[in-house]
């Protein structure tokens, strides 16, 4: 594995490399040099099986990770290519040409991440969201729970209390609050 | 393999010398000529495998166009991890796969473990080995049901679905639920087993033994299935790649990938396991080889139940976890599910909260690329047969 | 096609001769198993409301409310969970997580009612026909989702502390107090058994946050003095802990102290916002008596509100009991100076040497203040009255402490017995133990009491410390007689006590005369209690006070009594603990400040 991380050093930038077990890796590497270590990997360094490509948003750093998770049958070892694209008109390219099933994952990432993959066939198909009228909801951004409620309807009738507030309510309701402090300044 | 061109094998290369006609390497069908009709199979469909559809094109009873649509069961579990705490996860997960639900929920307390640095008991191991075992025999007589009933041989279906009840009888006494069970906690699992359970477990093996002798003579060595399934939906080696495909139906094109002996979990690398592979790639290869994994599993409860330690912990030393937070990192963890590599990749950001939980089930692509493509030029009559092969499950697709 | 694929297909007849396997009457045939998540049921009397099943739920089925007969009472909130069936997904985490252990469930499965309002209840209120059911899912006893393990105080050996005053808690590190505030599982039952009602779950929040500015803004907003309190309050807001029910409390005390050790004392302006007061903005003045606990947290809420506030202290140091009652290897002098000098820095005058009613009459105060608040604790002894106790070798043990304090020197004898088994009668046995040990290099102390080993008002600790300095505990003993030779004390004789207090519950020890013992000593102390010294107050001010039948000085919900500027807390009104004392001083400041506005 370490001959394999020199290599792709010396192939690409490689911005990060971290060792997670012995059978988990994951390098992080520039988004224009993407589709030349994957090609690579998958036909020269046996990391035939691409398990999934996935995204995770990292809203305070406005970007996106995206995740190309590799496997390799000879030798058991899973790779994690990871990418950081933009959020905003977040776009990438498209790997359908060299997994078959590449376009499955880039049509997901665009439904509930808004991410594009321009070339991908059938990419703007609905997946699983027909008809939705939100922003892309896997976006950290996106409030649940204020769907939610905006979208559903609760059940009537239903109260809750908190505890400490209860028994103070109950018990020492008279005792003072803890008093202003008086500064010169205000 | 110079054979699959062959005319007696359908479905990776389609023949299109009648229809419909090619242009441009696409396939032009235009419904407006009466030659075709377009119908969905599902998701309301005997013939369909859970809450999805597939929408097809067929001239006379053969499918020329199909597409899968799913989406009917999306319940977002990945987005719903993002907003509980890592402990709340558990009880969502298993949902992601009814007839398996272990295997999610032990993904998703290994891949806390992995991140949070835990090392699980010797005990627990056992017991989570041995509930993912049970996970396997319960989901292949499920499937073994659904494969003869997907024929029109509803008894077989009666019988091995009934038996599947009697493995949900020990998950019932066991973990305390009949199909979501719930029993793997971070750190371990929630009980030991209770008294006398190895007795009955290994008077289930015998019976469950007793009952696949039977369905070995009514529906493997069937000269109706063979006639049916053999050369239906031939997966070749080249397409394993392509698509990644995996589990059984990598296995039966000959790609020897089971996770349980290239990427050992829990303590199958203290059990024999064997990889089973075939070559024909087709259903019937596919049927077979699950028929004989059961088989396996069926020994491999049965190991497990006479190694398992009578003391032990069930739980590692854990923090409160209410108040669990998990130190930054990604990883990636799988087990094998009867349908192939089941993982579960999670982010998390050092709160108290997953960052990201992704679920990849292996149906992801089995259903959408794969059935797609071998779906074309085969009859409507086989694709319920077809669906079943592939063994997939929707819920998993759509999370 | 092979002929036997035709034909073995066949035997599919076979089993038409079958026992079939279905159930006949599944609702009576087949209840669930032992371990069934089935509905859920609630023990009342074990459960406290502590709404932990309602934060964990992933579903937000369960809401905690009132329950008509449930009181809320120390450690129990009232509240029951509720639980809409609608949204339960049987998970049982609410099982696993209840740390009282109440919340179980059992086997039942089956249950039809019309109203779909039926489905949401009570568990445990409402009848149901599952109440009763003795299987179900229950918590394993090898699983924890809470944590129930405190993380081990550091303590110093009893050979290396039994010489010394040195103190013996070492106090959390940060890695420490942030594993043990995790334990917390902010249900905020504490809050209200706390007499100052400190907000616990907050600052507890804030270590495990590992933000202590904001940790110290919420001790000072109810508590001036978390030095002292994190070492010697008498915690009782762990007893009220909901883990206590099922293991060790959270050790909010010492958390307490984490807090206020890691800050040194010249930030403590910067970050509580105290550096500009208002100067005299209301100029008006008020006087503290004694600089106890109750007296500089009522002088230090006064200050921030912008009164003029001095405290009258008739001894030489700050602190009050916690300084002259409490031995320095509980704690340090220099923690309460830590406490005490912050409050000088904002602009409290202390006056040290100066006895109320001896160098200036509580009349000058009352002229020359706008408001009095008394906090002069119980200074005085009481003793036990046996035939013997008014030799000159027999002492309070109140006394004694204030002695060693002072750094006068003691005449410590060979053998030493102590009557009492409180937390003073503990602080004396092992001050005393530690001066034999430097006098004599030996330990020949006995402490003995009434009460029971079990129902002794000490500490526990405190009992397995002295022990472990070598001190004799004999609990269960009433003193009878100090025998007394050639005018030397030789020893104490006592009987056995069979109990201490009658059916109605008043003072009443009986005692089996049959069962004797004789403590041999040639020094005895006594520490049965502590009286007040309210000598201070004039005859005309007296003829006036309205008292309590037990000897009180009257008061109102604001520690405020008849005459309307004299105010009165601490010991002598609460207690006797430091925290009351905290607490009574800040209700009061509250009090003078409305008092003195609406004058």
């Amino acid at each position: 594995m370490e001959q394999l991380i020199k290599k792709i050093k010396g192939m690409v930038h490689l911005r990060a490399y971290g060792k997670q077990r012995d059978d988990l890796h994951f390098v992080t590497v520039d988004k224009a040099q993407l589709e030349m270590i994957l090609a690579h990997l998958k036909n020269y360094e046996g990391f035939t099986h691409l398990a999934f490509l996935q995204a995770v948003d990292l809203l305070e750093e406005g970007k996106f990770r995206l995740i190309y998770m590799l496997y390799n049958y000879s030798t058991n070892v899973n790779l994690g290519v990871n990418v950081l694209i933009d959020r905003d008109n977040a776009e990438m390219n498209s790997i359908h040409k060299l997994w078959a099933h590449g376009w499955q994952y880039q049509r997901e990432l665009h439904e509930l991440f808004g991410i594009d993959f321009p070339d991908s066939p059938r990419v703007h198909e609905s997946f699983v969201l027909e008809g939705w009228e939100e922003m892309p909801p896997m976006r950290r951004d996106f409030d649940t729970l204020e769907y939610s409620n905006r979208t559903f309807y609760q059940r009537p009738g239903r109260s809750t209390n908190d505890p400490a507030e209860y028994m103070k309510e109950k018990i020492y309701k008279n005792y003072p609050a803890a008093p202003v402090i008086r500064r010169d300044n205000e | 393999m110079s054979n699959l061109s062959s005319s007696k094998y359908r479905g990776y290369e389609a023949d299109r010398s009648k229809y419909p006609e090619m242009k441009n390497g696409k396939a032009v069908i235009d419904l407006d000529s009466h030659k075709y009709t377009k119908i969905w199979q599902g998701p309301q469909h005997p013939g369909v495998t859970g809450n999805m559809s597939v929408e097809l094109i067929v001239n006379g009873d053969e499918i020329v166009w199909a597409k899968t649509h799913v989406g009917y069961l999306h319940r977002a579990f990945e987005k719903l991890m993002e907003r509980r705490k890592y402990i709340q996860c558990f009880p969502l997960v298993c949902r992601i796969c009814v007839p398996e639900p272990d295997t999610n929920e032990y993904c998703v307390s290994a891949a806390m473990e992995d991140l949070a640095g835990i090392t699980v008991p010797e005990k627990a191991q056992w017991l989570r080995t041995l509930n993912l075992e049970m996970s396997r025999i319960g989901s292949y007589l499920m499937w073994l049901g659904g494969q003869a009933g997907s024929l029109g041989m509803g008894a077989i279906a009666q019988w091995t679905v009934g038996m599947r009840d009697f493995w949900l009888d020990l998950f019932e006494e066991m973990t305390g639920g009949r199909v979501y069970h719930m029993y793997m906690i971070p750190g371990g699992v929630r009980k030991d087993l209770p008294d006398g359970f190895k007795e009955r477990a290994r008077d289930l093996i015998i019976r469950t033994r007793r009952l696949l002798s039977d369905v070995e003579n009514t529906f493997i060595s069937n000269a109706l299935v063979k006639s049916r399934l053999q050369g239906l939906g031939i997966i070749t080696p080249e397409m394993v790649d392509e698509f990644g495909i995996v589990g059984p139906n990598a296995r039966a094109a000959g790609r020897g990938y089971d996770i349980r002996i290239n990427n050992p979990y829990v303590k199958y690398d203290e059990l024999d396991v064997k990889m089973i592979t075939s070559t024909v790639g087709d259903a019937y290869a596919r049927a077979q080889l699950r028929y004989n994994d059961l088989h396996q599993s069926l020994d491999l409860v049965s190991e497990i139940l006479d190694r398992m330690p009578e003391e032990g912990a069930i739980q590692a030393e854990m923090p409160n976890l209410v108040n669990w937070k998990i130190p930054p990192g990604q990883t990636y963890v799988k087990a094998e599910s009867t349908r192939g590599e089941h993982g579960f990749y999670m982010v998390s950001d050092g709160s108290e909260k997953p960052r990201r939980v992704f679920a990849r089930g292996a149906s992801y692509t089995h259903a959408i690329s794969v059935l797609e493509k071998l779906a074309v030029n085969i009859s409507i009559s086989d694709l319920a047969g077809l669906m079943v092969s592939l063994h997939t499950c929707p819920p998993e697709i759509e999370r | 096609m092979k002929l036997k694929d035709v034909l073995s297909p066949l035997r599919v007849w076979e089993r038409a001769a079958q026992k079939p396997w279905t159930i006949k009457d599944p609702i009576n045939d087949r209840p669930g198993a032992d371990n069934y998540r089935g509905f859920h049921k609630n023990d009342f009397s074990k459960c406290i409301g502590c709404g932990t099943c309602e934060e964990i739920c992933q579903n937000d089925a369960i809401d905690i409310v009132p329950v008509e007969g449930q009181e809320t009472v120390d450690g129990d909130s009232g509240l029951r969970p509720m639980i809409d069936y609608g949204r339960c997904c049987w998970c049982a985490l609410c099982v696993d997580v209840c740390p009282t252990g109440s919340l179980t469930m059992s086997n039942d499965y089956t249950w039809i009612a019309d109203d779909p309002e039926d489905y949401r209840f009570v568990p445990g209120a409402d009848k149901t026909k599952w109440q009763d059911s003795t299987v179900g899912y229950t918590r394993s006893p090898d699983i924890q989702i809470l944590d129930y393990n405190r993380v081990d105080m550091l303590e110093i050996k009893p050979e290396d502390r039994d010489k010394s005053f040195i103190e013996i808690v070492k106090g959390y590190n940060k890695e420490q107090a942030i594993k043990e505030a995790e334990r917390c599982i902010q249900c905020g039952l504490c809050t209200a058994t706390c007499p100052a009602h400190m907000d616990i779950p907050g600052y507890i929040a804030a270590i495990r946050d590992d933000d202590l500015d904001q940790a110290l803004r919420i001790l000072y907003e109810t508590n001036p003095m978390p030095e002292i309190c994190g070492r010697i309050c008498t915690h009782k807001c762990e007893t009220a802990c909901a883990l206590h029910n099922n293991g060790d409390p959270l050790a909010i005390r010492w958390l307490k102290r984490y807090i206020a050790d890691q800050i040194p004392a010249d930030k403590y302006q910067e970050i509580l916002g105290t550096a500009h007061l208002v100067d005299e903005q209301l100029n008006r003045k008020v006087a503290v008596i004694g600089a106890g606990p109750a007296g500089v947290s009522a002088a230090y809420y006064l200050a921030i509100m912008g009164y003029k506030t001095k405290i009258y202290e008739a001894l030489p140091a700050s602190g009050g009991m916690a300084r002259y009652g409490i031995p320095e290897y509980r704690l340090p002098y220099d923690q309460i100076d830590k406490d005490v000098e912050y409050l000088k820095t904002l602009g409290v005058e202390i006056q040290y040497n100066t006895r109320i009613g001896e160098d200036i009459t509580l009349e000058e105060l009352h002229r020359e203040y706008d408001a009095v608040f008394a906090g002069t604790g119980l200074h005085l002894g009481r003793s036990t009255r046996v035939p013997g106790s008014d030799h000159s070798r027999v002492y309070f043990a109140t006394d004694m402490l204030r002695e060693v304090t002072l750094g006068n020197e003691i005449d410590v004898a060979e053998n030493i017995v102590v009557i009492g088994g409180g937390n003073v009668a503990m602080d004396i046995t092992r001050t005393l133990a530690r001066l034999q040990n430097q006098k004599y290099g030996k330990v020949q102390v006995l402490a003995t009491c009434l009460e029971a080993e079990e129902v002794m008002p000490a500490d526990l600790e405190e009992i397995v410390e002295a022990r472990e300095e070598n001190a004799v505990i004999e609990p269960a003993w009433g003193p009878k007689e100090i025998e007394i030779k050639n005018g030397k004390i030789t020893g104490l004789h006592v009987s056995k006590c069979l109990s201490v207090f009658d059916e109605d519950g008043r003072f009443n020890p009986r005692f089996d005369e049959e069962q004797k013992k004789f403590f041999k000593a040639d020094m005895i102390v006594e520490s049965i209690g502590q009286g007040m010294d309210l000598s201070y107050l004039t005859e005309e001010i007296k003829a006036e006070l309205k008292m309590t039948p037990r000897g009180r000085i009257e008061v109102n919900d604001k520690f405020q009594s008849n005459l309307k500027w004299l105010f009165v807390g601490g010991d002598i009104i609460e207690g006797p603990d430091v925290i009351h004392g905290i607490a009574n001083g800040y209700v009061a400041a509250r009090g003078i400040d409305s008092y003195l506005n609406s004058k």
